[in-house]
């Protein structure tokens, strides 16, 4: 039945009536975390500010010969890599069928969605004409020869591929029961369509660095960082949700049964068992491709003695932690694994983009304290909008069905 | 004249051939191990 214009209109002011009534703080204001990060964002914000009136000169320690900072190595470069889980884990459950790990899918795509919004997002933050990013989709300057023209196409398309994933927990948030069922129709395509946008992009990443040969590291440097830094997306990213939902497990255990405590060890033991084997072999892999360029003699040097931290210090050991915590069961040594292997995926991203980059000239690059900040304050402010929707919208909570008592009208419309 | 000899592991690539093929036995055997829960002691 279509509903009159006074049902709708009424219905419309019960949304706008139940959206307000959400907007207000639910939990106290005086937490540990509230109290670091208030201030870290609004301090972040004032440099913002004068970053976009004053350039970047005014605030980074960018220059002609390190155009490429701390905001790209860490926020765009590792920020993509730690969001990896998502596409790792919709292809386990959705295509692959591995219902085991369907309870943290929705906080996987949640997380993955604003790791896109906000660290892929601060890639404005470093382009010295913000307002050109839109270009390569407007076609007002396509750029095809750029590989940034396909990471521009891919994030955008998988940014909407993730909401549209998540879209169902919305509409559940909502009460609209109907919408909520449609949307749930369209999860696998998004799923796949994200899958494959996600390979292409986190070997896009690595592709940028392809024409940077004679600046990087001959250690660092080679023809397939596409595909290292693929391989590594996949473990960087389930390292990740073993951190996340550890924390999340913890922050937010109100929403879930006691059931669902010991599933979701089992769970992190999974994801663990995941980690060792593809951290197995990205670590053959980085060994075949040294021995391939035959760099042994690279070794005694500085460089060399770095590269052996990373590779071996940053990759083998906590690989060998990972197996070690499957077959003991030891949910402590797998977090602290996860957290080592993070480490490790971001000293590597910042060491090609960063470190070993323009590593013969006399001058170096630091970041300066308005970079860390700004850094913080994009990190702090996704927190803040994943811990947002969680509270409010059913995330951790199952089954996934409609909790609140939404606006009735809004129900029988749509 | 440098005469070339396939003994030297170094320049038949011979070392990437004997890494990739403990790379995969390894690999079968760590799959494997991290399959099978561990022994009651």
């Amino acid at each position: 039945m279509i509903p009159s214009a006074t049902q709708s209109s009424s219905g419309v002011r019960r949304v706008l009536r139940f959206l307000l009534a959400e907007m207000r703080p639910k939990g106290p204001l005086m937490t540990p975390f509230n109290m670091i990060s208030i201030p870290v964002i609004l301090l972040g914000i004032g440099i913002l500010t004068v970053r976009f009136i004053y350039g970047l000169g005014s605030v980074t320690n960018l220059s002609q010969s390190y155009p490429w900072g701390l905001w790209i190595g860490f926020d765009v470069v590792t920020g993509v890599a730690f969001a990896g889980g998502a596409y790792v884990l919709t292809f386990a459950v959705y295509v692959m069928g591995v219902e085991k790990y369907h309870p943290i899918v929705r906080a996987t795509v949640l997380n993955g969605l604003l790791a896109y919004v906000f660290y892929a997002g601060a890639l404005v933050l470093d382009l010295g004409r913000p307002w050109n990013v839109i270009n390569p989709i407007i076609g007002n300057s396509f750029g095809y020869n750029s590989v940034l023209f396909q990471v521009a196409w891919s994030f955008l398309l998988y940014m909407l591929a993730e909401a549209l994933e998540f879209s169902p927990a919305v509409a559940e948030w909502l009460g609209l029961k109907r919408l909520r069922n449609f949307l749930r129709s369209l999860t696998l395509g998004a799923v796949i369509i994200g899958v494959t946008l996600s390979t292409l992009h986190q070997a896009g990443l690595g592709a940028l660095f392809l024409m940077a040969k004679p600046k990087i590291h001959p250690l660092w440097y080679t023809e397939f960082i596409p595909v290292l830094f693929t391989v590594s997306s996949i473990y960087a990213g389930l390292s990740m949700l073993i951190v996340e939902g550890s924390i999340s497990h913890r922050v937010f255990s109100d929403q879930l049964d006691a059931s669902k405590h010991h599933q979701h060890n089992e769970i992190l033991l999974g994801l663990g068992k995941g980690v060792a084997i593809t951290m197995f072999a990205y670590y053959f892999f980085k060994v075949l491709l040294f021995l391939h360029d035959r760099q042994w003699h690279l070794l005694a040097s500085g460089w060399g003695a770095w590269y052996l931290v990373e590779v071996l210090g940053c990759v083998l050991v906590p690989c060998v932690m990972f197996i070690s915590a499957v077959r003991t069961r030891s949910l402590g040594l797998l977090r602290v694994a996860a957290v080592w292997a993070l480490v490790g995926i971001l000293l590597n991203r910042l060491n090609i983009s960063v470190i070993a980059f323009n590593w013969q000239l006399p001058v170096r690059y630091y970041p300066s304290w308005q970079e860390i900040i700004v850094t913080l304050t994009v990190a702090f402010t996704e927190i803040w909008v994943f811990r947002w929707i969680v509270v409010r919208m059913p995330v951790m909570r199952e089954p996934h069905e409609l909790p609140h008592a939404a606006p009735s009208v809004v129900r029988a419309t749509v | 004249m440098e005469t070339y000899t396939y003994v030297n592991i170094f320049e038949t690539k011979g070392l990437e051939y004997l890494l990739l093929i403990s790379f995969l036995i390894l690999f079968a055997i760590l799959v494997r191990y991290l399959s099978t829960p561990p022994r009651d002691r």
